[in-house]
């Protein structure tokens, strides 16, 4: 069970690093485009070589339109398929000088609630965008500059958080496990609690 | 309850989640959500926000820079630079008394330049610089101290995440802030390295020595660092010169030091997917936690207690100064416990509008005016002015008063109290964000729960914990007293934007 939502987080995360590394690839493009564009239309260019300036910019050499739109919707999509694997692996910052203190169990018994609350939040996340998605669909709302339908966007983030949210309620299931069973199944915790 | 009552009883709710381990993100989110319904006396304002408050704030261009500085930091400790940098830095300061320990804070500098992160410079370093160290006879906790500090150089330098969330925080031009990183940065690597100095010379037993080596192998290992060199000037510069947006600068130097990695073979499959998950893992952490701090933000706001707040502290009539050592110190104490981001984003959007209701005299206006006027009189005397006014706009400008409306119209220029305003607005706000980087900064490697202390010792396991915090007092001290000559001396940390402005 453990392998499995393991596996399903680490492939999240690296679909959702894939997204990120397209997404700088696009903007390097992006960039390159804008920066010849610039430079065709300059002085230099226009004076040395006015028909191949010309016709490459009639090439489409320039910036590619609408490149932040994709870059809006493709980091969130790569940031809600990042939770999993944080979520799996404890990786959320928190304080635990006063906590260590406290006694064994009482530290288990913290952290099943907290677990809990936060696979409810992410459920509620899930829920709320899904309920945002709806609204955008109803007003056909579209981006500017590329013209497709913001909803889209919602769409590919709302599947992420689908599975941070399942994810974050098989953390807090795992915790009851381990409570009742004693074993351990999350080990990430431990390390960061040393 | 009122409104602002049921503000300033969010704040211990707050902190005693926090305190119980709560997740520092998931805190803030409960709490605005809570908050917004005692408020609003209903789920409705909560829940609508929630509709398009996830999406917008994971999708926002201006923070689609933290994954880009993110990822160009995993590459980055790919690429083999971490290497390249401490030879070169160790070919010109390994021959000196602690000159290895120095050398490897030179190398946590250079790193800095291309990594945004603090932990991923301090262990990033340390696996080239610990085996270094012990071979040279540098004692164990000396060995972490130096790198958990020198650590503190990678969001120190620009570019860092931190000054990112800052900048969209307090609405700053993120351009402007990295540039007024840059000689604080500088700063504190120099007085790392006196400290080397000082605490090799007080414990002579904690280093070795070794031979100075020749100057043509000294200039061949500066010349295997040029490609972090490249990257640097290529993104801060770029952003700089207004070639691209930051995150677009993000992007670009993230494609550089993937390259990099990709030529000297340290990007292969697997190495790429593991720093996909320390990317994720990190980008995760910070954008639940910004998540919760929108949200709970927007809570404090509408309960006006940022304003009542700020209002509360001005009138109590005490000096500006006094009140910035207050917050430096508050800083300071919570870095103890709490890690800098989540400090950043919980106490900015209180700290920010009291600071910026402070008067600070950094600017005045008849020094504005006096070198306007003086950039008129250098291209010669206007036609037309007579021999009295411009008496009187030399006796104005040596005496540091104020011009009057016609002797700048005499001179055509116009320099009024707005204008002095805004650049003071934007100077304070500028100098106060880098002291909070430097503050924040401290806290990770003050005992008993700096991160970079954590990070380094688990690196190193022959070295006990207490050997390490002992170690790095000395380097604590450092920070202390370059954060006072920074506040004390504005014009240090805004001496490039003022030159280049």
């Amino acid at each position: 069970m453990h392998k499995v939502f393991l596996a399903l987080a680490r492939f999240m995360a690296v679909i959702g690093g894939a997204v990120l590394t397209l997404l700088v690839l696009l903007t390097c493009v992006s960039v390159a485009g804008r920066v010849m564009n610039t430079a065709l239309h300059g002085e230099w260019a226009q004076s040395l070589m006015p028909g191949l300036a010309d016709r490459l910019i009639a090439m489409g050499v320039g910036p590619i339109t609408g490149d932040f739109e994709l870059v809006e919707a493709g980091v969130a999509f790569a940031i809600f398929a990042f939770i999993p694997l944080c979520q799996i692996g404890g990786g959320h910052a928190s304080v635990d000088i006063f906590t260590s203190k406290m006694s064994r169990s009482t530290n288990r018994a913290l952290q099943l609630v907290i677990d809990w609350i936060f696979a409810a939040v992410l459920i509620l996340i899930a829920w709320q965008l899904f309920q945002g998605m709806l609204e955008k669909m109803r007003y056909n709302e579209t981006t500017f500059m590329l013209q497709f339908p913001v909803w889209w966007s919602y769409a590919a983030s709302l599947l992420a958080a689908t599975v941070s949210a399942l994810v974050g309620l098989y953390v807090a299931a795992a915790r009851v496990v381990e409570i009742v069973s004693g074993r351990i199944i999350l080990h990430g915790q431990e390390g960061a609690d040393a | 309850m009122s409104n602002l009552e049921i503000g300033l009883a969010s704040f211990p709710v707050l902190m005693g989640l926090i305190f119980l381990r709560v997740p520092i993100g998931l805190a803030m989110f409960v709490v605005a959500i809570g908050g917004l319904y005692a408020v609003t006396d209903g789920m409705a304002m909560g829940l609508s926000r929630l509709k398009h408050e996830t999406y917008s704030t994971f999708s926002s261009y201006s923070l689609s820079i933290v994954p880009m500085f993110l990822l160009m930091g995993h590459f980055a400790t790919l690429g083999g630079m971490s290497s390249a940098l401490f030879r070169a830095a160790e070919a010109f300061l390994g021959h000196r008394k602690g000159g290895v320990a120095m050398a490897s804070v030179g190398a946590c500098a250079g790193f800095g330049a291309i990594c945004g992160s603090s932990l991923a410079t301090a262990a990033t370093m340390s696996q080239v610089a610990l085996p270094e160290l012990r071979r040279y006879g540098y004692s164990g906790g000396f060995s972490t101290a130096t790198l958990a500090a020198g650590g503190t150089l990678g969001i120190l330098i620009p570019p860092s995440v931190i000054l990112v969330i800052y900048a969209i925080l307090t609405e700053q031009n993120i351009a402007k802030l990295f540039l007024s990183a840059f000689i604080p940065g500088i700063l504190a690597a120099i007085g790392y390295m006196i400290t080397i100095a000082i605490y090799v010379r007080l414990n002579p037993g904690a280093a070795g020595l070794r031979e100075p080596i020749p100057y043509a192998e000294r200039i061949r290992a500066l010349l295997d660092v040029w490609p972090v060199l490249l990257v640097f000037l290529l993104v801060v510069g770029g952003i700089y010169l207004g070639w691209f947006t930051p995150t677009e600068g993000a992007a670009v130097g993230a494609a550089g030091t993937g390259l990099i990695a990709l030529l000297n073979r340290g990007l292969t499959r697997h190495t790429l997917v593991q720093s996909f998950y320390a990317t994720a893992r990190n980008t995760a952490m910070i954008f639940f936690i910004v998540l919760g701090a929108a949200l709970y933000n927007g809570f404090l706001a509408l309960s006006q207690v940022p304003q009542e707040l700020s209002q509360w502290v001005v009138g109590q009539g005490m000096s500006p100064w006094a009140i910035l050592a207050c917050i430096l110190a508050l800083y300071l104490v919570f870095g103890c416990l709490m890690d800098s981001l989540s400090m950043i984003l919980l106490t900015i959007p209180i700290f920010f509008p009291i600071i910026s209701e402070l008067d600070f005299n950094l600017v005045s206006l008849a020094a504005m005016q006096a070198e306007a006027a003086r950039d008129v009189l250098a291209a010669g005397v206007p036609e037309g002015m007579g021999a009295e006014m411009l008496e009187g706009i030399r006796a104005a400008i040596a005496g540091g008063a104020e011009l009057t409306r016609e002797q700048m119209d005499a001179l055509g220029i116009r320099v009024t109290q707005v204008m002095a305003n805004r650049i003071e607005a934007e100077e304070v706000a500028i100098w106060f964000g880098i002291l909070v980087l430097i503050v924040v900064e401290v806290g990770l490697i003050t005992p008993p729960v700096g991160m970079n202390l954590f990070v380094i010792n688990s690196m190193d396991p022959k070295t006990r914990m207490i050997e390490t915090y002992k170690a790095v007092l000395p380097f604590v001290a450092s920070d202390i007293v370059r954060v006072t000559i920074l506040v004390a001396f504005p014009g240090i940390t805004l001496f490039l934007l003022r030159l280049l402005h």
